[in-house]
């Protein structure tokens, strides 16, 4: 019935590249992000998670341990301090890699009692993945979130930096035929438009 | 009573979230009077305006700011925003900072004068990408306009606000976790007052730190502005709750919205403001998740008001509404609510971290039909050894619905784990 949500299974942690493999695949300007990230606190620890979705974004959606140890090289931190914080926030993507899409479903409260489960088992049949899984083609990760607290829109599902709410079954087949045909993985365009966020005007280039 | 609309007074209005559009509407009159005060007048007058924060502890305000050391001795003094609004039920700090966002940076930036800071962050869940967009183009034009960075308005005064996000926890809500979180650290609680300094002592990096929620920081500009004499005349019905309450209202009710009401209306006007209970009343949970649910009959007699609602065993708290008609099971709906705690608790203490999942199997099985003579009892015993003895709120967060519930509605446990179903028969489905 319920499976607490699982960030990352214990044992099948990606393992960090030896150090003479590591190889480093910042853009230039995600340097220049992270070095306008660093004048915002007086220490640089602070930029561990804007890092993290700095990451996210430049791996594709996915933290890998390449990934992982990429930040940790450029915050001059170990690599387990990264691991450790990366696995316990459940927006980073750690346990696994996940599709260009992953579709969000809250079936917290509000949304519980407005049809969320219903919901959920539509779309777990419609893309024959259950919660955690990609579908074979690679477009779409399944998973169950808690609230997304805009339960004035329940049943209410997030793909990538947008909310959807309330949704029905024809809502979600509109919805998913749309995403199919967009080349574009909203994961990693989440992960931009948060980085985005922290930075000011003068600091932003795009 | 009618809704007051004072923070949500222009949310509707697009023009309100750029400068310009703020400004025509009086925008930055609250902050232009503190400028031109002395630092301690404008605590005082929040002191006199009786705010007490909205997150859900409604901890007076200007205990907070008066509590940072006035011969500023640190090299930072830094103002926090929560808001990392996670509390199931609650979405009105969504709509602030979308469609208010300089409500709040001007309050920000008035608090952050009358405690001498010369840093402030914005800690926003990763999810609010929205209201993080809304945030950061209001701060950079407040910066382009002089109303934010060096010499505010020509005052001397310097302030810089930066955005801090989240990604994904629950736990971050929590004032001290936050601050963790923050830092770079995983979301987890630090020792509190009075076992180690109130945050306006050693908050952020071990300097001093005035951390408030969304909406207390955006109703600051009006007590500003008007005067806390004023603001203190809205909810003077009440005990000890003064100004306007923005209130999340979802579930079973018509128009699922943020209706700002004054202290002192009735549970069931807010429910008419909404729209009206869809279908028959049966329970709400008046304050978000964490608070304890109360029935259709203490509805009928719940006023808002800190100390009111108490009266009624419940809370304000965080202001997220959530109405439930007859057709929910409670028995479902609180075990979706142990989920929720379970899979949230940071692990860092035992009561909390063992007994969320206690809880959570427990309701498992009783929702299956496999309840045991005694569960009920067993719930209650476990919730009594949580509340109070987790290292922070989230333990007691987790244990009040169980128990408020079962409070509020014994028969449907007893029956549910009497006859391995629900006495509730709906075809509304409630688990997966």
């Amino acid at each position: 019935m319920s499976e607490l949500i699982q960030i990352g299974g214990m044992n099948e942690r990606p393992k960090p590249p030896r150090p003479e493999d590591l190889s480093l695949r910042f853009s230039d300007r995600a340097i220049r992000e992270l070095e306008a990230l660093e004048t915002h606190y007086p220490e640089r620890k602070a930029c561990i998670l804007p890092a993290l979705w700095i990451a996210q974004r430049e791996y594709g959606g996915y933290l890998s341990g390449e990934a992982l140890a990429e930040v940790a090289f450029r915050l001059d931190r170990s690599y387990a301090e990264i691991e450790g914080v990366a696995t316990f926030y459940s927006m980073y993507n750690t346990a696994h890699p996940v599709g260009r899409h992953m579709i969000e479903v809250c079936t917290c409260l509000t949304c519980q009692i407005c049809g969320a489960y219903p919901i959920a088992e539509y779309l777990k049949e419609k893309l024959g993945v259950g919660f955690g899984e990609t579908t074979s083609d690679g477009v779409f990760t399944l998973h169950e979130v808690e609230c997304l607290d805009a339960c004035d829109r329940a049943p209410l599902i997030q793909v990538g930096d947008e909310y959807y709410g309330p949704v029905d079954k024809a809502y979600l087949d509109n919805l998913l035929d749309r995403l199919r045909s967009e080349a574009a993985s909203s994961v990693v365009k989440l992960a931009d438009e948060i980085v985005q966020v922290h930075l000011r005007e003068t600091e932003r280039d795009r | 009573m009618a809704e007051t609309k004072l923070l949500l007074e222009h949310a509707h209005d697009p023009s309100y979230r750029t400068l310009d559009g703020y400004l025509a509407k009086g925008g930055y009159a609250g902050l232009k009077r503190a400028l031109g005060m002395d630092r301690q007048a404008v605590i005082d007058q929040v002191k006199a305006s009786g705010l007490r924060g909205r997150g859900g502890a409604g901890f007076p305000t200007w205990i907070k700011w008066n509590g940072i050391e006035k011969d500023k001795h640190a090299p930072h003094h830094f103002m926090l925003c929560n808001a990392d609004e996670g509390e199931p039920g609650t979405f009105k700090d969504k709509q602030l900072m979308e469609e208010t966002p300089f409500l709040v940076i001007e309050g920000m930036t008035i608090g952050g004068y009358a405690t001498q800071a010369d840093t402030g962050y914005v800690y926003i869940r990763g999810e609010f990408v929205d209201a993080a967009r809304a945030m950061r183009k209001a701060i950079d034009e407040a910066y382009a306009a002089g109303y934010l960075g060096k010499n505010i308005l020509g005052s001397g005064y310097d302030f810089d606000l930066h955005i801090h996000m989240g990604a994904g926890s629950y736990e971050c809500g929590e004032e001290s976790a936050l601050m963790s979180s923050l830092m770079g650290e995983r979301g987890m609680p630090r020792l509190k007052f009075p076992h180690a300094p109130l945050p306006t002592v050693a908050g952020l990096w071990d300097l001093p730190t005035v951390i408030n929620n969304v909406e207390t920081y955006a109703v600051a500009p009006f007590i500003l502005e008007r005067g806390g004499e004023w603001y203190s005349t809205l909810g003077a019905s009440t005990k000890n709750s003064r100004g306007t309450k923005v209130f999340s209202v979802s579930g079973h009710v018509n128009k699922p919205g943020n209706y700002e009401i004054d202290f002192g209306t009735t549970l069931l006007d807010l429910f008419a403001l909404a729209g009206g209970v869809k279908g028959t009343l049966k329970a709400c949970v008046p304050g978000g998740s964490s608070v304890p649910m109360i029935d259709a009959d203490a509805c009928s007699k719940a006023v808002i008001g800190y100390e009111e609602m108490a009266e009624v065993g419940s809370m304000v708290g965080s202001g997220g509404c959530i109405v439930l008609n007859d057709q929910v099971c409670i028995v479902k709906f609180i075990w979706r609510t142990a989920l929720f705690y379970a899979n949230e608790s940071c692990g860092k203490c035992t009561p909390c971290r063992e007994g969320t999942r206690w809880l959570l199997q427990i309701l498992e099985r009783i929702v299956k039909g496999n309840g045991q003579p005694g569960d009920k009892e067993l719930l209650l015993e476990i919730c009594s050894q949580i509340d109070g003895r987790s290292f922070c709120g989230l333990g007691d967060a987790a244990a009040w619905p169980v128990v408020g519930a079962i409070k509020a509605f014994p028969q449907e446990f007893d029956y549910y784990i009497a006859n391995g179903r629900s006495m509730v028969e709906s075809d509304l489905v409630l688990v997966g």
